[in-house]
């Protein structure tokens, strides 16, 4: 498993450039980001280094931040690989709320996070299929 | 067409009335309401005191508080058996302000409503489509009964779906229009882009306003949107004085006609609670005259006013109010709906995931308000997945809605954004200028 952190953050000008700015002031090292789009308010979710002290410097600066788990799948950079991981996930009947990838990792394969009600079942299905999944140590 | 004579009367005979019921009124809420009977006695007023109109002065306030102090009904003199209507409007808090009418009473206000009309150009010819919310609120079935009876034929449309209101104003050849004036306006606006000129597509040529202020400028853009022949006259009233029918404007467009057979009008400074001379802005206190079920006697009404008594153009004698100059309290009229911030704090304190601090935003879009109410999300679980923010907007909106009877817009924003206040807090800011 991984932690993430999620942070609310409103559909502003620079919102997002805040929580950057205090996990750079914090030296704290981002692995992966994503948002969607959403008309007011949004969940900034984030892969960083160390999630607790991320959590820690956020909130201090007034954010509300949840640290929360989502899993890691290592895959090969060639064609159809994705395609393959969320056709077992599909095949388990493995509902993903929400995926997203790592910023390129130098001389790595690169990894997708996503996030899923049955994480046990999921982890079931990858490893039977023989996907490799990643733990935060990995990273 | 002047619906009664009582309208005309001279001075001195509408003095003479006022004073006689007004004598009838202090005793008998003496002797039959507690709540009035203690504030009497610790201001050390007897009924036998009231001699002459001067003494009313003597009379303790009631306030919106009183109904919250003694809810539902403890302000009221009669059993309640003798009740055959209840109203309600808001509170400054979760219950509502709870209003009750006897079979004489309704039939008092509903005259007193008749001649509100007939101060507009309303009469018997007329087909009367009524856009207000029904329901508890008095606006609605007050002007329904009122029109009715002059004899003009009523259609109980109740507010919103624009293009039903347009089918009927036109199929139906409607010629008078009950409804609050933005609403007014957005109608005319939407019959306007779907083509229609009420001038010539129409037989409209008649609104009458109430619910909440209608500005000059707001007449002017009426006229824009229905053409010159709408004749657009607002009245005035509220639920605990009876509903509308406290006074209307004439066509002489000079101000509101108090029906003073039934109201004496006093104004206060809000501060000293002293009465001020004819002619100076103040809040509008009220004596509700002859009420059998809900005698209200010196009524702050909170809103602020003046007071002509020279005579009209129009052949009435009655004392006129000038149009709504604001409010002495922190009360918002939104869509014609009084809304008390307090009710809104209450709201938003019971929901554990927002912080204590909440900003209010009241805008105009096209032509009708919005209420856009600012709070602080202080819950980190919601961040599990959208679906719990939006839960959680979708939960604050309908406990408002509960509570205020109004659509709310809310945004969610992140802690210590709002600003933090020392003194009194500044939460609303309305930004409709001229109710436009």
């Amino acid at each position: 498993m991984i932690r993430q952190i999620s942070v609310f953050v409103e559909n502003q000008p620079g919102s997002m450039m805040k929580v950057t700015t205090v996990l750079t002031e914090a030296h704290i090292n981002i692995r992966a980001i994503s948002t969607f789009d959403t008309p007011e308010f949004g969940i900034m979710r984030l892969v960083v280094d160390e999630p607790a002290r991320a959590k820690e410097s956020l909130t201090q600066n007034g954010f509300v931040t949840r640290v929360s788990d989502v899993m890691g799948v290592e895959l090969k950079d060639e064609k159809g690989n994705l395609n393959e991981m969320l056709k077992i996930l599909a095949d388990g009947q493995i509902n993903v709320n929400y995926i997203y990838s790592f910023v390129i990792r130098a001389g790595k394969a690169p990894v997708m996070v996503f996030h899923t009600d049955d994480f046990e079942k999921a982890e079931q299905v990858l490893t039977d299929a023989d996907v490799k999944l990643v733990e935060e140590e990995e990273l | 067409m002047i619906w009664a004579k009582e309208e005309t009367l001279p001075r001195s005979e509408i003095e003479a009335i006022q004073l006689a019921k007004l004598k009838d009124t202090a005793r008998y809420i003496y002797d039959r309401v507690k709540p009035y009977r203690d504030k009497m006695d610790a201001a050390g007023v007897k009924p036998e005191d009231i001699r002459t109109l001067e003494d009313l002065r003597r009379m303790p306030f009631t306030y919106k508080a009183d109904f919250k102090d003694h809810y539902p009904d403890g302000l009221f003199a009669v059993d309640k058996k003798e009740i055959v209507r209840y109203h309600a409007s808001s509170g400054t808090t979760g219950k509502p302000t709870v209003v009750g009418y006897t079979r004489n009473d309704l039939d008092m206000w509903l005259n007193n409503v008749a001649r509100i009309a007939c101060m507009g150009g309303a009469s018997a010819d007329d087909v009367a489509q009524i856009s207000f919310g029904y329901g508890t609120f008095t606006g609605a079935l007050g002007l329904h009964g009122g029109l009715e009876k002059i004899g003009a034929s009523v259609i109980p449309m109740s507010s919103g779906n624009t293009n039903k209101q347009i089918m009927f104003l036109k199929d139906m050849g409607v010629t008078l229009l009950v409804a609050t004036p933005s609403y007014a306006l957005h109608l005319g606006e939407e019959i306007r882009n779907r083509g229609i000129d009420p001038t010539k597509d129409l037989k409209i040529h008649i609104g009458l306003f109430g619910g909440e202020g209608m500005t000059e400028p707001m007449r002017d853009e009426m006229h824009r949107a229905w053409g010159d022949q709408f004749v657009c006259t607002q009245n005035y009233g509220m639920s605990e004085l009876c509903g509308p029918g406290v006074a209307g404007e004439c066509t002489q467009l000079c101000g509101m006609h108090i029906n003073e057979d039934w109201f004496i009008p006093e104004i206060i400074d809000p501060e000293t609670e002293e009465v001020l001379p004819p002619g100076e802005l103040g809040e509008l206190v009220v004596t509700c005259l002859g009420k059998e079920a809900l005698p209200l006697v010196r009524y702050r009404t909170g809103d602020l006013t003046r007071l002509m008594y020279e005579s009209c153009k129009c052949g009435r004698t009655t004392c006129r109010m000038e149009n709504l100059s604001g409010r002495a309290d922190d009360m918002l009229v939104i869509r014609g709906v009084n809304v008390f911030p307090t009710q809104i704090e209450e709201v938003l304190l019971k929901i554990d995931e927002i912080g204590p601090h909440y900003e209010i935003l009241v805008e105009r879009k096209n032509r009708l308000d919005v209420m856009t109410i600012t709070v602080e999300l202080i819950d980190d679980r919601l961040l599990d997945s959208y679906a719990k923010l939006s839960e959680l907007e979708g939960r604050i909106k309908s406990a408002l809605k509960s509570q205020l009877g109004l659509a709310t817009q809310i945004r969610l924003v992140a802690p210590n954004s709002l600003k933090r206040f020392e003194g009194k807090a500044k939460r609303v800011t309305d930004l409709r200028k001229d109710g436009l």
